[in-house]
């Protein structure tokens, strides 16, 4: 199986091991969703460095959790504010 | 009228006298267009994460007008012509939490310690 994979819907026929493997992970959910956050501000530096660990790369959806429609908007806000140099393209 | 949220950076070694005549014209542009100007923050010199042209620093400026979108344009253009504005952003403001003030100055309160996303990093 690859690396991050959820393991929901990918295993197809045979690999019972993954999936008992698999059965008690904690359920992903969205952050944005939770905590009723309509809008992302580009401004909102501490909560876009939470998305852009390290090398300052978005976050993935499949690892973070994050429903699409909150992670289109954190993108945009990422984009805005690399644009402002607030926070990097990439770091090292 | 529309709302807009506009940013721009310029190059550090601008005097605060400079920096308000900019917004002097800025205002005057909205002004003649019966707009008006809404909000400005001076976040004062800060370090840009990457260099742009030569500079490590640079002063931000946002502000936050109601005008016609050719006041934008004009504001937009006027933007491009200075050579000393780094970089400029103007966007629609889309929610109200635009209208005050920024996180950028806003102390942060302690309950907002633990931010979303802050835990979204275990994955």
């Amino acid at each position: 199986m690859r690396r991050g994979d959820t393991g929901r819907g990918r295993d197809r026929g045979g690999k019972k091991q993954f999936k008992k493997k698999f059965l008690f992970r904690k359920k992903k959910f969205c952050k944005f969703c939770d905590e009723k956050i309509a809008f992302i501000d580009y401004k909102d530096l501490r909560l876009l460095q939470a998305f852009t660990p390290e090398r300052a790369k978005i976050f993935p959806r499949r690892i973070s959790g994050t429903c699409s429609k909150h992670q289109r908007k954190l993108m945009q806000a990422i984009k805005r504010a690399r644009t402002l140099a607030l926070i990097p393209f990439t770091s090292d | 009228m529309l709302q807009y949220e506009t940013i721009f950076i310029t190059d550090p070694g601008l005097q605060e006298e400079e920096i308000d005549a900019l917004l002097k014209s800025y205002e005057q542009v909205t002004g003649a267009a019966s707009g008006k100007v809404l909000k400005v923050e001076k976040w004062g010199k800060r370090r840009l994460a990457y260099p742009i042209g030569r500079h490590e620093e640079g002063i931000y400026v946002l502000m936050v007008l109601e005008c016609p979108p050719e006041s934008v344009k004009e504001i937009d253009r006027r933007y491009r012509m200075n050579d000393r504005i780094l970089r400029h952003l103007t966007v629609r403001v889309e929610h109200e939490a635009q209208l005050g003030p920024s996180p950028m100055i806003r102390p942060r309160p302690a309950e907002r310690e633990e931010i979303p996303g802050e835990a979204a990093f275990t994955p």
